[in-house]
């Protein structure tokens, strides 16, 4: 490992290259670069700071850049027919494999709960009604109804296995789009895993992506406990979170990141696609006037009807 | 091998060898990669041939493309269970055999007369068969439905927190023995006498843990669910009926130990048929088994109730 002649300049860094000497500049937010001059791969390593630790465990990639090409080109001919015609038709461009800085989040979550829980009983009722001969009967039948108690309490389970993103360049809802993540196959992180290709430093901050946590925790939880409810049914849960012993690792994922330019006129868009098992996720363009024309033989045939029905009487 | 190096500094249970988390709380394991003081610029070069090494997809681990060396990087180790110890053999064949044949006649009238005489033992085999015995503190959170305090449905809910210990638990990985056999004949070795080779019987088969330990840690987890749950029934909800019973674990101190455990294996022939009898290495008093039950007996029975019901019915209607 050798010190490097370096500067921080504002959004950029100064290094110079270990193997040829020339100065390269690059994103301040990038761990790896790649001499333009002798094609070295170099690792950038940068003291840790609260909003930039160290990260703890990186997932390799899996899915090769032509596979996944091929899948993205898939994907975005089967989306959905209400979709732009043009992005359909749209080759992927800039194509790249990046490690994306993650956060993996786990805590212990004691929640105090309240909710109306239903059981069921039956009850034998009589009833009258006509038999095949016109004669009133009665009759009788067993109805199941239920009955509503109240329940509250308390619940404490571990949350693990909770992954934001730690990138301003990708959104929660994106990165959610392509999880899971099989994290049985987590590597401790070594400068040696990312040489050559493109790695992010977290740009987010760590309170926001804190946020990010507690928010899916808490989602977590709701679900633990609507599983957690005895009864035949359940309803009004009401619950309080809080959240104690937090650990929260920075994780390199490994994402294959496509730019979809469609139209002129129109920012790319941006599809993503899981490094480790191949699954897509990106937000489709949908085409106003598809929807439009839909819209509007919808009314038609719905018109048409209701005039034809008004027509025969 | 898989031996504890440390304990996670959260929930306070023993990491192994190859864990880069903790599989109870997902506490990170720590690392003796010293952390970057200043901004630091590396080429990560092949030790073989010098060249720069990257990662490559086709190896899934950084590799040197000239010489096509891989480089070794720390993974999650998931290796097969191995057994730890061994509980020695106490009691000999001649005290597996007197214990089938008290056995065989403490098994009362329905049986056949002739089954303890006639009953010709064909094998009589030493099993070492294997199992996780584990000591956890544990916090459970439990709901469910019972008759206490019920209405109009026959089910009211509860809900509860409890502290709950568990020492010396008995968990079978067994494919050889069956649940059932286990928990009869689980109770009789004493868990304290574990040697590090199988002592007390010759040509013994030693059963091996055939799974993995992600696996493993997935069954024992689920174990302690049930053993919880079941305690949580007999201990902590009111009434005397249970339905959903809910258990939610946070668990602390989970130490396991991977055992062998000694058994006798018999097979015994009676009237052309083939009968198995289980019974612990250490005491002979745990025996479970199946044994032929007697057609003649039971019909005999069947003919007597059917004609003392139909005198009682005479009687009644006679008067």
């Amino acid at each position: 490992m050798t010190d490097a002649a370096s500067k921080e300049l504002a959004g950029q860094v100064e290094i110079s290259c270990q193997a040829c000497g020339s100065t390269l500049l690059l994103d301040s937010n990038l761990r790896t670069t790649v001499c333009p001059y002798c094609a070295s791969p170099s690792v950038i390593e940068r003291p840790p700071s609260a909003n930039r630790p160290a990260p703890s465990f990186v997932v390799g990639f899996v899915v090769d850049h032509d596979r996944a090409a091929e899948a993205v080109r898939n994907w975005i001919s089967s989306t959905s027919i209400f979709a732009r015609s043009d992005f359909k038709q749209t080759a992927p461009e800039r194509t790249r494999g990046v490690y994306l800085p993650a956060y993996l989040y786990g805590a212990v979550a004691d929640s105090s709960y309240f909710a109306k829980i239903g059981e069921n009983y039956t009850e034998i009722e009589t009833y009258t009604t006509t038999d095949s001969k016109g004669n009133t009967v009665t009759r009788t039948r067993t109805v199941t109804r239920t009955e509503y108690r109240s329940l509250g309490g308390e619940h404490s389970t571990y949350i693990v296995d909770v992954v934001v993103t730690a990138s301003a360049g990708v959104t929660n809802e994106a990165l959610e789009a392509i999880e899971p993540f099989d994290l049985r196959a987590l590597r401790r992180y070594e400068p040696s895993f990312i040489s050559g290709w493109l790695a992010e430093d977290p740009s987010r901050s760590k309170d926001d992506c804190f946020q990010l946590s507690h928010d899916e925790s808490v989602a977590k939880v709701e679900q633990m406990l609507h599983d957690f409810m005895p009864g035949d049914s359940h309803s009004g849960l009401r619950f309080e979170t809080n959240l104690s012993q937090e650990v929260i690792d920075l994780v390199l994922l490994p994402v294959w990141s496509f730019a979809v330019r469609y139209a002129e006129d129109r920012p790319p868009v941006q599809i993503l696609m899981n490094g480790q098992t191949g699954r897509v996720g990106g937000k489709v363009p949908i085409s106003a006037i598809k929807v439009t024309i839909a819209v509007l033989i919808g009314l038609t045939v719905v018109g048409g009807f209701v005039l034809a029905v008004a027509s025969s009487h | 091998m898989t031996t504890a190096i440390q304990n996670c500094e959260r929930c306070e249970s023993p990491l192994e060898t190859g864990d880069l988390r903790c599989s109870i709380c997902g506490q990170v394991s720590p690392a003796d990669r010293p952390l970057a003081h200043k901004l630091t610029v590396q080429i990560l070069r092949c030790k073989g041939c010098g060249a720069a090494t990257s990662y490559d997809i086709e190896h899934q681990a950084p590799s040197c493309t000239f010489c096509d060396s891989v480089v070794e990087v720390e993974t999650v180790d998931d290796p097969m269970e191995q057994s730890k110890g061994y509980l020695p053999f106490t009691t000999g064949q001649d005290e597996a055999r007197k214990a089938m044949r008290d056995w065989l006649s403490s098994l009362g009238w329905f049986r056949p007369s002739d089954l303890t005489t006639s009953a010709q033992l064909e094998q009589l085999k030493p099993l070492w068969w294997v199992g996780w015995v584990f000591d956890a503190e544990s916090h459970v959170s439990w709901a469910a439905d019972s008759n206490a305090g019920s209405r109009r449905s026959a089910w009211a809910p509860h809900s509860g927190q409890v502290n709950m210990t568990f020492d010396d638990i008995l968990v079978s990985a067994s494919r050889g023995l069956s649940e059932s056999e286990v928990s009869a004949i689980g109770p009789g070795c004493d868990l304290r006498s574990i040697l590090d080779q199988p002592d007390g019987a010759q040509n013994a088969t030693v059963e091996q843990f055939d799974l993995q330990r992600s696996q493993a840690r997935q069954q024992i987890i689920a174990a302690i669910q049930k053993i919880a749950a079941r305690r949580v029934e007999q201990n902590e909800i009111p009434g005397s009926h249970f339905r959903k019973t809910q258990v939610s674990i946070v668990l602390r101190k989970l130490m396991t130990r991977r055992i062998s455990l000694p058994a006798w294996v018999l097979a015994y022939r009676y009237k052309g048929r083939l009968y198995r009898m289980v019974i612990s290495g250490q005491n002979t008093s745990y025996v479970t088994g199946t044994a032929p039950y007697s057609i003649v007996k039971i019909i005999l029975v069947a003919i007597c109730v059917v004609a003392a019901f139909l005198v009682v019915f005479a009687l009644v209607v006679g008067r």
